[in-house]
């Protein structure tokens, strides 16, 4: 057999299935004599594969009720509203407009990412300075609760509560008011029996975009994060990982409903 | 139910799969899924029982993508486009997802949408590339340069989304 010469078009083939069952040989031993363009493969195998694994929980999914009924003849009524898709394929147009940027460093994943690494960036130091503190680690303590809640409210701009969290096993030590660029921020600091401390750091954003929970490690501290609606939150401490999760979801609820109460 | 229509039914888990990889948000997704079913039906007399109903369904769901970008292109992105992009860049509430899927959907809507549809048709839902040239009714050159350009930019992204210190996304 004359081997022939193979190019990086046959590493997407040799993936995909699509390379000759007679070439395959040569094929790997080009490889071997190839380390670049072997790395290159096995990088798009990597990737390859985390993207089937990514949907294929999806092909277990039971069957939405609505398909169903579409299909044995039920006429399934639409709302009026624009389907979701159509939007969501807008904003695709939309992040692949931005993608040459994004290339080029110039930007990240978007201003949404921007702002909120920069929310936990600011968390992330805002704890590390004040958790160490032992005379001073609030400005208003615990016991004037309602003037500490009242006062960051006003400053921060956001309708704000201290979240309980004794369920988690931390209580309130107080909090205080930080710079945060050019607006202000709310630090709420708790901790628990054994001194360990968890903050709460809060913004106002008045851009109405919503992110899920994100994490932000930095030298060990850990910063749970999120976008919502006119504000933005971080919680932030060196619990593991699932702790802080407990502790975000208790807070998130806590402050949307103390938002809307 | 009559064999044509267990036959579509039969597509359904692979054409949200498709769907959810190709918008990202499992309610646009299904939607989609859904608008593709409708169609489907109402040319229900034009498939013939001997045709592989899963190319079909492909196909049709394409050109429903397709219609829908190139209509929202031509309105206008800017104006319609910092609100929907928090939707597609929302994550879905409770959606079990490891850090290494999230980070590769995110990817993937990043690429162009040729790219994306391209890729996904081949690597996940393994169709040949003379199938997927077929539904996405362009050369098999075209999509494998597709393939090829949509892997490289996705490897670019995933990388320099590693770099960036420990930044990771997860579930809300």
């Amino acid at each position: 057999m004359t081997a022939r010469d193979f190019t990086e078009r046959d590493i997407h083939m040799a993936l995909d299935g699509e390379l000759p069952a007679e070439e395959r040989a040569a094929y790997e031993l080009w490889l071997e004599a190839n380390p670049d363009m072997k790395a290159r493969s096995q990088r798009f195998a990597t990737d390859l594969a985390a993207l089937q694994n990514s949907v294929a929980g999806v092909l277990t999914e039971p069957v939405p009720e609505r398909f169903e009924r579409l299909l044995s003849g039920e006429k399934q009524p639409r709302s009026d509203a624009p389907p979701r898709w159509r939007m969501a394929a807008a904003a695709a147009i939309f992040v692949a407009g931005g993608l040459g940027g994004y290339l080029l460093g110039i930007s990240g994943w978007g201003s949404i990412d921007a702002a909120a690494s920069q929310l936990a960036e600011g968390a992330i130091a805002a704890h590390t300075l004040y958790a160490a503190e032992k005379l001073h680690v609030v400005e208003v303590g615990a016991d004037q609760k309602d003037h500490l809640v009242g006062w960051l409210s006003k400053r921060v701009g956001v309708k704000l509560v201290a979240p309980d969290l004794t369920a988690q096993g931390f209580e309130l030590v107080g909090g205080r008011l930080l710079p945060a660029e050019s607006k202000a921020a709310a630090q709420f600091m708790y901790q628990d029996h054994t001194g360990n401390r968890v903050s709460l750091y809060i913004i106002s954003d008045a851009t109405t975009k919503e992110t899920g929970f994100r994490l932000l490690e930095e030298g060990g501290t850990r910063s749970l994060y999120w976008l919502d609606d006119g504000y933005g939150c971080a919680v932030t401490g060196t619990l593991p990982q699932e702790a802080l999760m407990t502790i975000a979801n208790s807070a998130y609820r806590q402050l949307l409903d103390g938002m809307k109460g | 139910m009559d064999q044509r229509r267990a036959a579509i039914l039969a597509e359904i888990p692979r054409l949200r799969r498709y769907a959810r990889a190709l918008l990202r948000n499992r309610d646009s997704a299904d939607d989609l899924v859904q608008d593709c079913l409708e169609r489907a039906l109402g040319k229900l007399e034009g498939w013939r029982t001997g045709d592989n109903p899963r190319r079909w369904l492909f196909t049709i769901m394409h050109h429903l993508f397709v219609d829908q970008m190139r209509r929202e292109k031509r309105r206008g992105e800017t104006a319609m486009l910092p609100i929907e992009t928090s939707e597609a860049m929302a994550v879905p509430a409770y959606q079990a997802e490891s850090v290494a899927s999230h980070e590769i959907l995110d990817a993937l809507q990043a690429i162009s949408p040729d790219r994306r549809a391209a890729l996904l048709m081949v690597a996940v839902e393994g169709f040949s590339y003379a199938e997927a040239a077929n539904v996405l009714g362009v050369p098999a050159g075209t999509l494998m340069s597709r393939i090829a350009r949509g892997r490289e930019e996705l490897r670019t992204i995933l990388e320099d989304g590693s770099r960036r210190r420990a930044i990771r996304v997860i579930e809300k």
